[in-house]
This record gives structure tokens, sequence and C-alpha cells, in this order.
């Protein structure tokens, strides 16, 4: 490599040699000495603090930085309205966010760093990045976690501490066939992005067509990475679909989707959407690239089934809408209010934080149990809807069962709570309505 | 049939936007001698430009200006204050690329770091479609089209017939002998930086209406692109940059039509590989 | 925290073992190879498919090839197999005559799209999702997460970044090593002296790779799971950034970057919380600081922080450490008064030649020679004989073709057109590097020291046939080697005695000043054994007394059998030293003979009028 060293001799008396390894030393241990200050300012935390960690493992930079703090806000909603309720056994609860760099080998060190500075009292978050590396550290930690995705590893492996009440994504595509189904579509094309999330829809959803007896015009595999799609837009186009599938985060579904509208000169094809497209940030991206009254008219998704009205939903409007403005850049926040990313964890952390109360115990190994029981609840048990009323209802010596605005929940052997589905739209101002529902024997029907 | 003739417009506009990133890239290699991979980081603070002016209620197409405008400053600065003291050092080009990577990496991420990690887009219409048999273009992106033959157009006239032009091919033909002829090369360098800086803030302007939406790690891939396209045609030949982006353009929308478009940019990847492997002096450069 | 600890102490075990792959591409061989990540990814690929059950396992979520639940270590040794395989077709990318640049951009393309392609094609590696559910080594007998399995596993991974280190600092001290190095400060003129640039290269990225894939198999057993994110050409970046900032050439920096770099640089911007209302800030910040230090870095210290360690060989057998060493741009006047003249012994210079039984007058001969660039004549239809024993010279003015013609007789450049025969076989085909260790030497018109070699290495370099020089005698070490460097070091030594230059043998030949490093260049085609010398104007820029003492040493040595066809422009050399002398204008041969027969010549004074 001639020309990268200048050849000229060390400027050098002996003196500044032995202060040029001083420095490297110095370097090297001053990241030592800041591993423990931070290790050793963790543990101080711990022991004196009365305050619960709730932990937002998730991306907050990299290709899916706009879910961490997504969840985050629902994290803030629901801890606040805990801490206003007066807290789990006289505990405050606090969120924290952990960047995982949407990446597995950066999530490890993340996680085990999060332990090092003080074991939270349960995790949320966990996505498709990171979740098959860091759910086997949970386990071990026997730190409760709510994730938030849906592959299908976690509908076949068991891990103790583990829970999911999103839906896995083989019955998602299920559920949208359903949706087309419904709306007597049966020329139907899917374009889903090359990441890891929505490569899995693929199969199940090509199986399921085939038992619909639906038509596959067209199968396109949009690349995150790149900006244009026109052929595969056109591709799509030309084989004449009543209806695209679709899941491709980031720019890529608002850039798409204008090309296919543009392409089929420019009227939009009917779209259904996974349950991922529920987000602000979506809609934010497609309605400002096909305009918001297209989506309006031209898109239906799946979701789980979520409340509307009463009690849980009003709660968790209150929670979720005292949060707006605190966070940036994310879009119109009344999404959040369906959004499976708020929703869920909304209620995963209030069934812990009941599960915790009820075992009088913020150790997972003693409440993890408690959560199965709050979320299927046991014969007789009253229905609760916020934590306030749960608190009440277990002090009144009552067993509960919590059921937020994310519905009832019914775990399964592997802790996933699959629920029902729901056929969700956007209106033209971004709020989300729901518009019909997907029932379990229609599913079944297609060979779920 | 008609999706491969459709197929060849698209390449059109992909091939259109690609040249000019193209023929600016190529000809910053010919005259300073350097491989200037920040010139997709270039672009993409150049499209961030148009798009803060664009915010403003200001048409695109004006808005453009402001990206020129930044693209010329920034590779202005680049060079004076990075490549050029680099260069005289005598760092050898292998290094330059280490440090063009390292330039990438600031400029990508400081814009990231002001504007955030999710995406903008432009306001502008594209304009009624046209449509001529299989193809199928809307307005914008005939505009584009145009804008991109007319500065191939402009390139031409440039480096053929005027001054500076000539001077430029000397300089990039051999510098020490354009020196010992009375060309001033240093200004000639500075120069080529200025108006090369500007055809990059074009080219990200365009890129960014091409895009629809962007942000700002959307070039990453779109440089790959462009080396291809320099590589296929010839590194330092602005013909050889306009030929490969044709090609590379409609290589790449024509294989989404034939092949699965997973792989659309594999077959980029590949033409700049096997060029590299038995003609890296490219298409249109002479015989090493 | 405990757990934390040994998460950092296996990281930085395998970043450390990374790095020093890396440093042994590039900061020792001088191969910029950015597509260094494919190779720890695809050890981990490797690692993660030796050890998987059959791909039905697990409720068969994923899809991959192999596999073969594999026993540990069986999967690590895989992992470094595959690294050191897939290290061939690149070397064959960077085989090529490519500049250094253009190189670089094809190896980084190429880690771009093999991620691609693992990413876009499911069946191969399950695609984006990557393999998780990766087995860690022993999970059947220990538990993975108790704490002494972990800190089983840092120790091992600590052990064997320790035993990496050994390794590659055994063989960079060899022979071998020295080689390498030589090849990245100057290949071309390695070529020239008879090392195998292609083989090196080879050996080079075939060590580098298994390396960096046992890394990746190391990784994978500590996070059970690998995906295509975990491998992008950001992680190349960060561990080019490590070496660089670390020190490049040098083992210890590479260990050093590692740790200051992707450990603690990464884990410390953990620790600063998060901008609230903006959590993406300090990560993409982390990134503008690391383009920033690769930018400062090599710009205000490009050896790094731990430079490359100096090669003293001689220490005080060298003489008093008093020498001054002259500014780089010394006159020639500055130059004789520092340099003693070449000690006038009677004796010749201990130079070995080689002991050729060719009889034939004719060693070298070319016909009708000629090389066009771009359609430009440079040399055309040369026929020349060059006699054996001879001191030839070859004049002529400026752009007649004189260094193109050298250069194809040595092999550095091709011919378009003719032939050259050495020793009556035709090598007009034989490649540089083959026709120097057939006794077929050259130096070189401009500056072509190895700079960061010292001056003894550059002498001991040249000589050709050194065991230690292959990898397998690297590996064989000093028992294997250790005599012929001894023996090689004398003969330096004593070269660098009778020019007068043995206080600065321990000098990095760059540091010199033009004269001195003119005499390091002869003394260094002396030292490889040559049995045709080609010089390319060695005495330009060389004090006039002293040139004339080279002159009468390169006559004595022919007279000990030695041909020297030597390009000068200096006529009073050419009168004093050279017979016959060949004239060349304008890329042809215009006549030959003696200085006084030329000078009558009426041709061939219009040549140098006109000309």
């Amino acid at each position: 490599m001639s020309g990268l060293t200048p050849t000229h001799p060390a400027h050098g008396s002996a003196r500044m040699r032995r202060a040029r390894r001083l420095l490297a030393a110095a370097l090297t241990a001053s990241a030592a000495i800041a591993v423990g200050l931070g290790a050793a300012g963790g543990s101080a935390a711990t022991a004196a603090s009365s305050t619960l960690t709730v932990a937002d493992v998730a991306p907050f930079t990299g290709p899916d930085a706009a879910l961490g703090p997504t969840y985050l806000v629902s994290c803030d909603a629901a801890t606040n309205a805990i801490d206003k309720a007066g807290g789990v056994l006289g505990h405050m609860l606090n969120c924290k966010s952990v960047d995982t760099r949407g990446d597995p080998a950066d999530a490890v060190p993340a996680v085990r760093q999060m332990y090092a500075s003080g074991a939270p009292a349960f995790v949320i978050g966990c996505t498709s990045d990171e979740a098959a590396s860091v759910v086997p550290i949970f386990a071990a930690n026997k730190t409760v976690s709510f994730c938030m995705t849906g592959q299908s590893e976690f509908d076949h492996v068991k891990f103790p501490y583990f829970f999911r009440l999103v839906p896995p994504d083989l019955s998602e595509s299920y559920a949208m066939i359903v949706i087309a189904q419904q709306l007597h579509y049966k020329r139907i094309a899917l374009a889903f992005g090359n990441d890891i999330g929505s490569q899995a829809f693929i199969q199940p959803a090509i199986q399921a067509i085939k038992k619909a007896g639906d038509t596959l015009t067209s199968n396109q595999t949009l690349d995150l990475s790149a900006t244009t799609f026109r052929t595969e837009a056109d591709a799509i186009v030309m084989s004449k679909p009543q209806v695209i599938l679709t899941e491709a985060l980031g720019a890529t579904d608002a850039a798409f989707l204008s090309e296919v509208k543009q392409l089929n000169g420019g009227k939009s094809i009917p779209v259904i959407g996974t349950s991922a497209t529920i987000s602000p940030d979506w809609f934010k991206s497609v309605s400002s690239s096909i305009g918001a009254s297209t989506v309006a008219s031209s898109f239906w998704a799946d979701n789980l089934v979520t409340e509307s009205s009463g009690t849980a939903f009003d709660a968790f409007k209150t929670a979720i809408y005292a949060e707006k403005g605190k966070v940036g850049q994310t879009g119109d926040f009344s999404t959040y209010l369906t959004a499976p990313g708020a929703v869920h964890l909304y209620d995963g952390i209030n069934l812990a934080a009941l599960a915790m109360v009820e075992s009088k115990s913020t150790s997972g190994s003693a409440f993890a149990a408690d959560i199965l029981k709050i979320g299927d609840g046991v014969p007789g048990a009253t229905v609760v809807n916020t934590f306030a009323q749960g608190v009440a209802a277990l002090k009144a010596g009552k067993q509960i069962r919590f059921e937020g605005p994310g519905g009832p929940t019914s775990f399964d052997a592997y802790h996933d709570s699959a629920g029902l589905f729901q056929v969700d739209r956007y209106t033209s101002n971004g709020t989300v309505k729901v518009t019909g529902n997907i029932s379990t024997s229609a599913m079944r029907a297609l060979g779920l | 049939m008609s999706l491969f003739i459709a197929s060849i417009g698209f390449g059109l506009i992909t091939a259109a936007v690609l040249a000019l990133a193209a023929v600016g890239f190529t000809l910053q290699f010919a005259v300073a001698n350097v491989l200037n991979l920040a010139y997709g980081g270039v672009m993409i603070v150049s499209a961030y430009a148009a798009y803060v002016v664009n915010e403003q209620g200001v048409s695109v197409w004006v808005a453009a200006l402001a990206a020129i405008a930044a693209g010329a400053v920034i590779s202005l600065i680049l060079n004076g204050l990075v490549y050029r003291p680099f260069q005289r050092r005598g760092t050898s080009s292998a290094a330059m690329v280490i440090v063009a990577l390292g330039m990438t990496l600031i400029l990508v991420f400081g814009t990231q770091a002001l504007a955030g990690p999710t995406n903008v887009s432009f306001s502008m219409s594209q304009g009624a479609t046209l449509q001529a048999g299989s193809f199928q273009l809307t307005v914008a992106q005939v505009a584009i089209i145009v804008l991109s033959l007319v500065t191939m157009i402009v390139v031409h006239v440039v480096m053929r017939y005027t001054r500076l032009g000539k001077a430029m091919r000397a300089t990039a033909a051999n510098r020490d002998l354009a020196r010992n002829c009375g060309i001033r090369t240093d200004r000639v360098v500075t120069l080529t930086w200025l108006g090369t800086g500007a055809l990059c803030g074009m080219a990200g302007a365009v890129f960014g209406m091409d895009a629809g939406t962007f942000g700002a790690t959307s070039t990453d891939l779109f440089l790959v692109l462009i080396l291809a396209a320099v590589f296929l045609g010839g590194p330092g030949q602005p013909y050889g940059a306009m030929l490969g982006a044709l090609v590379i353009g409609l290589a790449t929308e024509i294989s989404a039509a034939f092949i699965v478009p997973d792989y659309k940019y594999v077959v980029a990847f590949v033409i700049l590989l096997g060029m590299l492997a038995v003609r890296p002096t490219g298409l249109l450069g002479a015989r090493a | 925290m405990v757990y934390y600890i040994t998460t950092l102490l296996v990281y930085g075990g395998v970043d450390a073992i990374a790095c020093l792959g890396l440093s042994q591409q590039f900061g020792i061989a001088g191969v910029t190879n950015f597509g260094f990540i494919i190779f720890q990814a695809a050890g981990a690929y490797a690692a993660a498919v030796l050890s998987l059950p059959p791909d039905s396992a697990n409720g068969g979520f994923q899809s991959y090839i192999g596999g073969l639940q594999l026993p540990f270590p069986l999967p690590w040794i895989g992992a470094a197999i595959v690294g050191g395989l897939l290290a061939v077709p690149f070397a064959s990318i960077v085989g090529k005559r490519l500049r250094g640049d253009f190189a670089a951009v094809g190896l980084l393309v190429t880690a771009v799209m093999f991620n691609l392609l693992v990413t876009n094609y499911q069946p191969f590696l399950n695609g984006a999702a990557g393999l998780s559910l990766v087995p860690s080594p022993l999970q059947g007998s220990i538990n993975p997460l108790s704490e002494g399995y972990q800190w089983g596993y840092a120790a091992v991974a600590v052990l064997l970044a320790l035993l990496t280190y050994l390794f590659v600092a055994h063989i960079t001290k060899s022979p071998y090593g020295r080689t390498l190095r030589a090849m990245r400060d100057n290949d071309v003129v390695a070529d020239s002296l008879g090392k195998n640039l292609r083989s090196l290269r080879t050996s080079s990225l075939v060590v580098g790779g298994a390396i960096a894939g046992l890394s990746g198999g190391i990784l994978v057993g500590f996070i059970n799971l690998w995906d295509p994110q975990a491998w992008g050409y950001a992680e190349t970046i960060v561990l080019f950034a490590a070496v660089i900032i670390g020190g490049l050439g040098n083992h210890r920096g590479a260990v050093l970057g590692a740790i200051l770099v992707p450990l603690a640089f990464e884990e410390a911007t953990r620790y600063i919380p998060p901008v609230p209302g903006d959590p993406g800030l300090i990560p993409a910040l982390q990134w503008v600081v690391i383009g920033l230090l690769i930018v400062v870095f090599l710009w205000v210290r490009p050896q790094g922080i731990l430079p490359e360690r100096r090669r003293v060989i001689l220490g005080a057998a060298g003489g008093p450490a008093t020498a001054a060493l002259a500014a780089p741009g010394a006159s020639i006047v500055d130059d004789a008064a520092l340099l003693p003249a070449i000690s006038a012994s009677a004796a010749p210079l201990p130079v070995r030649l080689r002991a050729g039984p060719y009889g034939g007058a004719a060693i070298l001969e070319c016909v009708g020679l000629g090389r066009s660039f771009d359609g430009v004549r440079a040399v055309q239809d040369a026929s020349m004989s060059f006699a054996r024993a001879r001191l030839t010279g070859i004049i002529g003015p400026n752009g007649a073709g004189k260094s193109t013609l050298l250069a194809m007789l040595a092999g550095t450049l091709r011919p378009t057109e003719g032939r050259i025969s050495y020793r009556g076989e035709d090598i007009t085909s034989l490649p540089a590097y083959r026709r120097a260790r057939t006794g077929l030497v050259r130096t070189f018109q401009l500056a072509s020291e190895f700079k960061r070699l010292t001056v003894m290495e550059n002498l001991i370099t040249a000589i050709p046939g050194q065991r230690g020089e292959s990898f397998r005698g690297a590996l064989l070490g000093r028992r294997y080697w250790g005599a012929q460097e001894r023996d090689a070091v004398d003969r330096a030594r004593e070269m660098l005695e009778r020019f007068g230059l043995l206080e600065l043998g321990d000098r990095y030949a760059g540091e010199l000043s033009g004269g001195q490093r003119r005499l390091v260049e002869i003394m260094r085609s002396l030292m490889a054994e040559p049995e045709v010398l080609l010089l390319d104007e060695p005495m330009a820029g060389v004090h006039p007394r002293l040139a004339h003492q080279i002159g009468e040493q390169l006559v004595s040595l022919t007279h000990a059998g030695l041909t020297v066809i030597m390009v000068e422009h200096e006529l009073s050399i050419m009168d004093a030293f050279c017979d016959p002398v060949i004239v060349m204008a304008e890329g042809r041969v215009l006549a030959e003979g003696t200085m006084s027969v030329l000078r009558a010549n009426a041709e061939v004074v219009e040549a140098y009028l006109v000309g």
C-alpha cells in the first residue's frame, strides 16, 4: 500500500514513542473502565430503585427504525396509566428503549448490556429482525416477553416466558384470502418485500389461494433496497388481478403502489395489506404517494379484532392520546388506536402488570403463569377492562380476566394467542375503521 | 410481449436518471483520477435540499435548482478539503476509495441524523399518462428523459467545442503534459468538480422525482448501478457512461420482466464484474 | 452482568480474529479486500448448516442446504475451510492487472451481490430470515446459558484469538511475510524480482479467508442465529476502520483496533442515553463518527496507533548509527559528501552469478519486437542480439522506446509483435517473475525500492530460491529457513559494506536520498544472482564520480561472466564502459557499434539533434 504511510522516520525521540504506547494502553483501559462504570452504575440503580423497567427491545435504527419508537408510544401510554392507578405493588413502571439495530448480531450484546445495567421487569417489542436470537436469552433469564413477531418458528417451539399476541404470519395470509373472498375477488396478485417479516406470507397465501379455488395471477418480490418497481408493477397490472396482497415496508409500498396506479391508467387496483400496514407510518407514506382518498377507497387490511368502543377502548384511547406530541415523526396519531404494535403491546403490559399484582411478585418465574390465567380467564372470573379495575377486583379477592382493546385472548400451548380477525380500512384522514369480521370457520375452510 | 416493450420504456427512465449520474461520475474520474464513491451521498443530500425547497411550496422543477447548487457546492468542498489534499500526498488509489467510503458515511448518516429515518417525498404531480402501444410513461417521466437528453447534448457540446472541454480532455489524458502546454490544470480540476457536482445535484433531484419516496440511504444501491454503467462504458469516457447507462437501465428492467425480479440488480452486478474481469477499460475505452 | 462481560469477551475475540485476518490480507499483503465480510459470513453459514439438524426439524420452518448435525469442533473446522476455499475465486479477481481502486470496487460489489443472492434465493440459506436455532457447541452436554458455559466460551474465543495472533505473527516473521510486504509496497518490482504474485495473493487471501471463516463460526455458535442483515458492506467498513486505526501492518495494532472500534466504540454508544423524541439520532451520529475517524486517521496518522514495526536486522553490527540521512530532495553534490566511495578494494563485488552452461555467443535475442500503445508504436521491428559477458549500452533520444524495449525484454510489458529468446529458448510469453528466476533481472527507471522494508530487507528479498518464501516454508518456521536466512543476511551485509552504506542497513529504504536509493536498487539487482542484468538508467541522479565507480564494477563483473544491458543517457558512460552500443530512435534500431563508430554515423547524429 505505498503512499498510505509517510516514510519519514518516526518523529521520534524515545519519549514520544513511549507516549504513544501509553496512549494506546490508555485508550484500551478507558474502554474497559467505561464498561465497568456502566455496569456499576447499572447495578447500583437496580439495588436502590423502586421503579420497574419495561424494556422496548426493538430496532430504533436501521431499515426498520420506525418500529422501536412506535412501540415506545404504547409502552409509555400503558405504563403512565398504570402509574396513575397506583403502580404495581408500590412500584412505578418506566419504559426504556433497547436498540437492537435490526440485526441479531447487534441484538445480543444490546440485550446483554440491558441485563448488566439492571434486569427489566419484562420486555416488549422483539420483532422478526431479532426475536430468534434474543428470546432464548429472555428465557434463560426468566424474563417475560411480549413479542411482535409472526415468525413460524414461534408457532412450533416452546419458550416458557414468551408470549405473543400478534397473529402468526401463516394465519394472516389466510385471513387476507378470506377478505378477498368476501369482496368476491378471484384473481389475486402477490407483492411482498424481500425481508424476513414479509417473505413469510407468500407460501401460505399461495396454498390458501389454491384451496379457495382462486387464481394467482402474479407473484412479485420487491427488493426493499430498490427505489423503483415499474417492471414488477407492470407485470402485476398486465396479469389483470382484481386485488393485490402486499406487505413491503419503508418506502417500498408507497413507490410500488403509485407505480401500479400510474400503469393501470391512473386507477388504483384494490389492495389488501397485512396487519403491519395498519400503522401511522405506512399510511403517511402511501397516502402521500397515491393520495389519501385512494387509500380510503381501495385498501383493506386484515387485523386482529380490536375493540372500537367500550370501557377498554376508552381507557386505551385516553392513555394513547395522552402521549400525543411527546414522540416525534410518527404520522397520524389516531392510527395507533388499531395498530397492532400499539394495541397488543398495551394489552401485554397490562396483563403482565396484573399478573404481578396477582402473584404478588415482580419476578418472571412467579408471575408468568398468572399471565395465562388472567388472559384466558378461569371459569367464573370477573372481566376487567383496565388495570385499575383489575387491581380493585383482585383486592376484593376475585379471579379476573383481562380484556383490553385487543379483545379477549386465548393462549395456545406455545403462548400464542391468535384471536379473531377483522377487516380494517382507512378513512381519508388516516383514522382506521373496522368494516367486517373474518370467522375462524372461513379460515379453516381454506386449510388453516 | 407487451411487458417486454413496457419494460423498455421503464428502462429508458432508469437509463435517463442513471446517465445524468454516470456522466458526472466518470468525468470526475477522468479529470481528477478519483473514484468518487461519495457520489451517491452527494446525490441524496442534494435531493433533500430540493425537498426542503419543495416543502415551501415551490414546484419541484424549480426546487431542482437548489439540488444543483447543493451538489456543486458540496462537491467542490469534497475535492478541496478532502480529495485533493490526500492526492497531493501521494495516497494510493485503493486508499482513496477508503477515504471516499468514509465521506459517504459522513454524508449519508449526517443527513439521516438531521432528517430522521422516515422517508420523504416530493409534492409533485406526475401529469397524465401517455401511451404509445405498450409504452406507458407519465408526463413527468418524459420530462425527465428529455432533461437527461438535453443535458447529455450540453455535455457533448462543452466537451467538444469549448475551451474548457478541451482543457478537461487534455488534463484527463495526461495531466503533466497538459500543464506543460500551459493549461492551468488546477483550475480545470476545480471547474470540473463544479460542473460534475452540478450534474450530481441534478441527478439527485431527478432520482428523488423518479423514486417518489426516498430516505437517506436510498442511493446506496443506486451507486452500484452507477459503477456498473461507468465501468461498462469505460471509466473516464463520458460517451461510454451514456452508453453504459442505457445498457444497464434497459438490462435491469428487461431482466425484471423475464427473470424473477428478485435478481434484477444482480444482472447489473454481473455485468460490472464481468467487465472488470475481461475488459477493465470498458467498451469505449482503449485497450490497455 | 457476568453475561455482558462474557458477551464482550466473545465479541472481542471474534472481532480480533477477523481483524487479524484482514490485517494479514490488507496490512501485510496489501490486498484491499472490500469483500472481506463475505468470508466471515460464509464461515458462519458453514458452521450453522454443519451443526443444524436437517431442515425438516423444529417444525420445518426453515429451508437450507446441509443440516448434517455434526458435533463440535467439526462445524468450526468446516467454517475455516469454507472461508479459505471461497478465497480462491476471489484471488482470481484480485490477480488481474487491475488498478487498486478498480479491484477494491469489484470486491465491494461482489459483497453486495452475494448478500442480495443469499437474501433472495430462499432454499439455499433460508433467505432473508436466515438460519436460527443454530446449536451451540456441546449444548447437549452443558447448558449453554449457564455461567460456566459462558465463561468457557469466552475463554475459548480469547484463546483462539491468541492462537490466531501467534499464527499470523509467525508467518509474517518469515521470508514469506517479507515477500508479502514487498508485494504490498511495489508489486511490479516484486514481480520483476521473481516473486509469483498470483500465488502470493492467493495464499494470503486463503489464509485471511480461513481466519475470517473461523471468526464467523465462533460468532454463530454464540448467538445461535445468522442472517443477511449481519453482514452488509457496512460491517466491512467497520473492520477496515479498525485495522487502519489500530495500525496497518502491525498485528497487535489489528487487535487493538478490534477492541477499540467494533467493540468499545459500538458498545460505548449504547451508554449514551437516547435523545428524547429522536431515538435514531445517536446511532446515526455513530456512523458519522466512524466515517470521520477513518478520514481523520488516514490524514493525521495513516500508520495507525501502533505502526508497523521496523525489522532491525543488523543492530549494532551495522556500525554506529551516526550516518546522517539526507533530506529526500538532497542534491547530487550533497550526495557525494555523504556517500563514502565504493570501497576501492581490488577484489570484485560479492555477487553470486548464475553458473550457466550456455556457451552460445548471443545469450539474449529479440527478433522483430514491437509494442503499440493506443495506436502509437513505441517500438517497431526491433531485432537485437546481445553478446554474453559484455556490457551493451542502449542510447537514444527521448521517446526512442528504450525503456519500453527493456520492459519487454524483462517481461514487465507484453510485446504486440515479435519474439524474444533467452539462452536459445523462446521466452516471449514467459511471465516476468519466471524470467527473473532464470537469471534475467532488471532495474527500473523511477524509484522502485520497497519503501517500508529496510535496506537490508530490500537486498535480502532479491535473493532467489529462498525456502522460507513459500507458505509451507513459513509454516515450518525458523528451523526450516533459518540457516539460509543467516547466509542471506551475511551476503547482504557484505554487499552493503562494499557499497559503503552499511550504516543505513536498518533504515527504511524510503527514507534514503535519491542517489542512495539508486544504489540500493543496483545492489538489489546484483543480489538477485543475475545472468543477464537489464539496467534502466541506473546512473540517473548519481554523482558522476560514483557513477564511474559503479561502471568499473560492472565491467569487472562482465569479466566474471555477467551480461549487462544498460539503457543510459550519459554519453560519457557509454564511452567509458559500453561495447557495443545500440542506438534507437523513434522506436527503431538505428545503428550498432562502438561509440566512436556511432559518432561518425550521420544518421545517428541527426537523430540526436532532431529527436
